[in-house]
């Protein structure tokens, strides 16, 4: 799926967010010299060949909510519950648990599951699991539904068991962006007896799960507040773990994890802070990895009646904000100039990737243009002499960082921007409670996309809100790009696909309904004796520690 | 023991009645600040559709005294509600973390008991340079917030020196206590100081009273004198300080478990506020008042307990 986008980041990080305000981090301007180009992507490290005993890893978002794969996007699901297309590092996607999964018609979706599959209590995978997992997106309140939006609602018709190993899934319309999803989470599958028997708890510390990964969660392993404890799954269909026992503890607070990182003292963790560089990459237990992402750091109107609703307005702090100075300041150099709300990561893997790739680089490279950009503001007419407000969540120093910047470029251009820090909870609530929008202009965040895919994300900033703009707030409708937005997911062939999203970025970029400040790499630290990790931004969907082990 | 008797139960309706009204307090003020729609939707996108079924569900659209009566009633059946992020009994999310929370607590205590009384008795006997030495020391840790302590200690004694771990609670007995030695002391040092100082001016307030005099005329042995006169006299006063410390120190945690990455009742408040989930909110804020009333009516009574006159004047105090 690809539109987790900005709510549920901010919900996720809202807590460390202000658990990391507590205690000063490393400076970020700690500079050793490296620059940018000297830096080396790898998406996933030689598997390990060792047998490990005991790997302590751990999770930077802090402690989850629910395991629930359904409800939840977190690092610790993809190792327990298996997806049904495989997500690989680079992004592109294999068989998982279906052997294949294809449009038979347009508007007809057959996935054949493997016969070799078990849950971790021995029990063979059946289509009816498959039916009751992929319903389980179908409820508005999953994270996933939007993948499964043009699925027929009827529940007799939409997702249904054809044979033992076969699933059918019926569209109201042709959609190029489902098969996609099914490597992400909205793919996932679980026990259906299991998920009856535990109800609503499913995923919980209490509930406990029922999935085919290559760890096992065992009744008692989830010690909430201490650790989540994962035990190797010996019969799993892809072969067995080398680590035996998988621990996550959760720290949050990224001085406390930068150090007990490089002091060995837990093995390994995936999003670590680009402001602890310096610490990573002096002497320590372990190596800081680097690989692809499709995170970035953004902002976007968030009223349609103030001046930010004005395109003018926002292709002028565009030109005013030096990208090179943020990927400095806020990321220590460990990010990259992005072009357009859509990074290139996203879709390098897909079928008709080079028309992507040709859409992507005809858009224009970020530059500064101070000149230019006060022209812009004096033609916008809008009344400058009103403040913008610019939301950023409180206690997080990469979004004081950002709004400090914007800020500043604003004023070389005349426009005077003010920053409202709010406290994560209220940030929250600005996603889906428009009457804490009120008084807001900007909103400044950072998104990611865990599957492939180029439509979702951009979808909710500039399709009308009942096609599914739900952060649509400064009221943009472009008929030309609703049209070439929704022939591009329509489309039953990835060339016509690729050509009309391309002729909607075309349009939709210049106007900037998210001004993109910079795209992030994936930072994972891990322990010198241990290798084998996906390090790409594919962690989030697919099980990044099965080739986990000694080197 | 007919005033112990009514003194007790005279406390004991106080306490119930504090409880009572810091019950609808926290509940009220727990309500009017956070808004827990994006905690229930557990990080789904919430439609409008959505955020109206929530309401529905967790009777939002209710008002706080139907509220407040629905948890109420809830709690004398033993349920203290289920948490928003993690739906699961908060009875079950808090109570392990307490147990954490508590040792560390108990730790500190003893941290305090030992240096904060033992410099101010020193400060108080051992003339004046003595008394200067602790009077920069005090100072000095009253200055340091504790988190500047934490990150000394963890920048000395885990980083550097390797000493200690830097982050969790450890298993098993020596595991956990010494897990705990670098978060007891940061949270500690404040508190020494300020033990100190009252230790210190409590006592020196003994050593220059009349029957104290009285008694060094007398040629009572000066140990004696100390043990019976000055520090027995000067305790009610220090339990009632220790009372309100120790109550404080459950709340302090908060800062040191943040830094050490202990999963106590102290991080679990902060993540549930920023989290909006307001069951757990409002069953920490009350535990932590509980315990606050609890300690307070405890020392009182001990302080009864070593001087009957002590409990009026401490409740006019």
């Amino acid at each position: 799926m690809k539109r987790i986008g900005i709510a549920a980041a901010a919900v996720a990080c809202a807590s460390l967010l202000v658990l990391t305000a507590c205690a000063p981090r490393d400076g970020g301007g700690s500079d050793d010299g490296a620059g940018n180009d000297e830096i080396t992507l790898v998406d996933a490290q030689p598997a390990g060949t060792q047998p490990v005993d005991e790997v302590t890893w751990a999770i930077a978002e802090g402690e989850p909510a629910t395991l629930n794969p359904a409800n939840s996007a977190n690092l610790i699901i993809p190792n327990l519950c298996d997806n049904l297309l495989s997500l690989q590092p680079d992004f592109s996607i294999e068989p998982g648990i279906a052997e294949t999964a294809e449009f038979v018609d347009p508007t007809t979706f057959v996935i054949t599951l493997r016969d070799d599959v078990t849950f971790w209590d021995g029990s063979p995978v059946t289509a009816e699991d498959v039916v009751y997992s992929l319903q389980q997106s179908t409820n508005p309140a999953s994270q996933w539904y939007g993948a499964f939006a043009l699925v027929v609602p009827d529940p007799a018709v939409g997702i249904v068991a054809t044979g033992p190993n076969e699933v059918t899934v019926r569209f109201v319309a042709p959609d190029s962006t489902f098969r996609d999803a099914l490597a992400g989470q909205g793919g996932a599958v679980m026990q259906k007896a299991f998920g009856e028997k535990v109800g609503e708890a499913v995923g919980t510390s209490d509930g406990g799960l029922m999935c085919t990964g290559p760890y096992k969660l065992e009744d008692g392993g989830w010690t909430p507040g201490s650790d989540i404890v994962t035990t190797a799954n010996e019969d799993y269909w892809n072969g067995a773990p080398l680590v035996k026992e998988l621990t996550y503890t959760f720290v949050s607070d990224g001085s406390t994890l930068a150090t007990a990182l490089t002091q060995g003292e837990i093995d390994g963790a995936i999003n670590v802070p680009p402001t602890s560089r310096a610490a990573f990459e002096g002497d320590g237990a372990g190596t800081l990895v680097v690989g692809h992402s499709t995170s970035s750091y953004s902002f976007g109107p968030a009223s349609s009646t103030s001046a930010a609703a004005n395109p003018k307005i926002r292709q002028a702090l565009n030109l005013a904000i030096d990208r090179e100075k943020y990927l400095e300041t806020v990321v220590n150099g460990l990010g990259y100039v992005q072009k357009t709300l859509v990074p290139e990561f996203s879709f390098q893997s897909m079928e008709e990737a080079d028309i992507y790739q040709a859409g992507y680089d005809a858009l224009a490279t970020p530059e500064v243009d101070i000149e230019a950009a006060k022209k812009l503001v004096e033609e916008s007419g809008e009344d400058v002499s009103v403040p913008l407000v610019l939301a950023v969540v409180a206690g997080a120093p990469q979004f004081q960082q950002t709004a400090a910047i914007i800020q500043s470029a604003g004023k070389e251009i005349g426009l005077d921007i003010e920053i409202n820090e709010m406290q994560a909870s209220d940030f929250g609530a600005l996603f889906y409670d428009p009457s804490k929008r009120e008084g807001v202009d900007f909103v400044a965040t950072q998104g990611y996309l865990e599957t492939p895919g180029v439509i979702g994300y951009p979808s909710l900033f500039l399709l009308p809100e009942q096609l599914g703009g739900i952060f649509n707030w400064s009221g943009y409708d472009n008929p030309d790009v609703t049209a070439h937005m929704t022939a591009a997911r329509n489309a039953v062939d990835a060339e016509t696909a690729a050509n009309e999203f391309v002729a909607a970025q075309e349009i939709f970029a210049p106007d900037y309904l998210q001004v993109t400040l910079a795209g992030a790499y994936q930072l994972t630290y891990i322990n010198k004796d241990l290798t084998g990790v996906v390090t790409s931004v594919a962690a989030y969907s697919s099980p990044w520690a099965l080739h986990l082990g000694g080197k | 023991m007919n005033a112990l008797t009514r003194t007790l139960l005279g406390r004991l309706g106080g306490l119930v009645l504090t409880l009572f009204l810091a019950s609808i307090v926290i509940f009220s003020a727990v309500l009017l600040t956070g808004d827990p729609i994006a905690a229930l939707a557990g990080g789904a996108k919430p439609t409008p559709e959505l955020v109206a079924q929530i309401r529905l569900e967790y009777h939002l659209d209710d008002p706080v005294w139907a509220r407040y009566w629905m948890w109420l009633s809830g709690v004398f059946q033993g349920d203290f509600g289920r948490s928003f992020v993690y739906k699961t009994d908060v009875v079950s999310l808090v109570a392990p973390r307490f147990g954490i929370t508590l040792q560390l607590v108990l730790l500190t205590v003893v941290l305090i008991l030992i240096f904060g009384v033992g410099s101010g008795i020193l400060a108080a006997t051992r003339g004046a340079r003595t008394d200067r030495t602790v009077a920069v020391l005090t100072s000095l840790g009253m200055a340091l917030p504790t988190f500047v302590v934490a990150i000394l200690l963890i920048w000395i004694f885990a980083k550097t020196l390797g000493w200690f771990p830097v982050y969790g609670a450890g298993e098993g007995f020596w595991d956990r206590l010494w897990h705990l030695v670098l978060p007891a002391i940061s949270l500690a040092v404040l508190f020494v100081a300020y033990i100190s100082r009252v230790t210190r001016s409590a006592l020196i307030g003994q050593l220059h009273s009349e029957h104290v005099d009285t008694a060094r005329v007398r040629g009572i042995p000066a140990r004696r004198i100390f043990g019976v006169h000055v520090f027995r006299n000067a305790s009610p006063q220090l339990l009632a300080i220790s009372g309100t410390t120790i109550a404080g120190l459950f709340a302090a945690s908060a800062i040191a478990e943040v830094a050490f990455g202990l999963g106590g009742i102290g991080s679990l408040l902060v993540q549930a506020a920023a989290r909006a989930d307001l069951p757990v909110v409002q069953i920490v804020s009350l535990l932590l008042v509980v315990i606050f009333v609890v300690l307070n009516a405890v020392a009182d009574l001990i302080s009864f307990a070593i001087d009957p006159t002590s409990l009026s004047e401490g409740m006019n105090a």
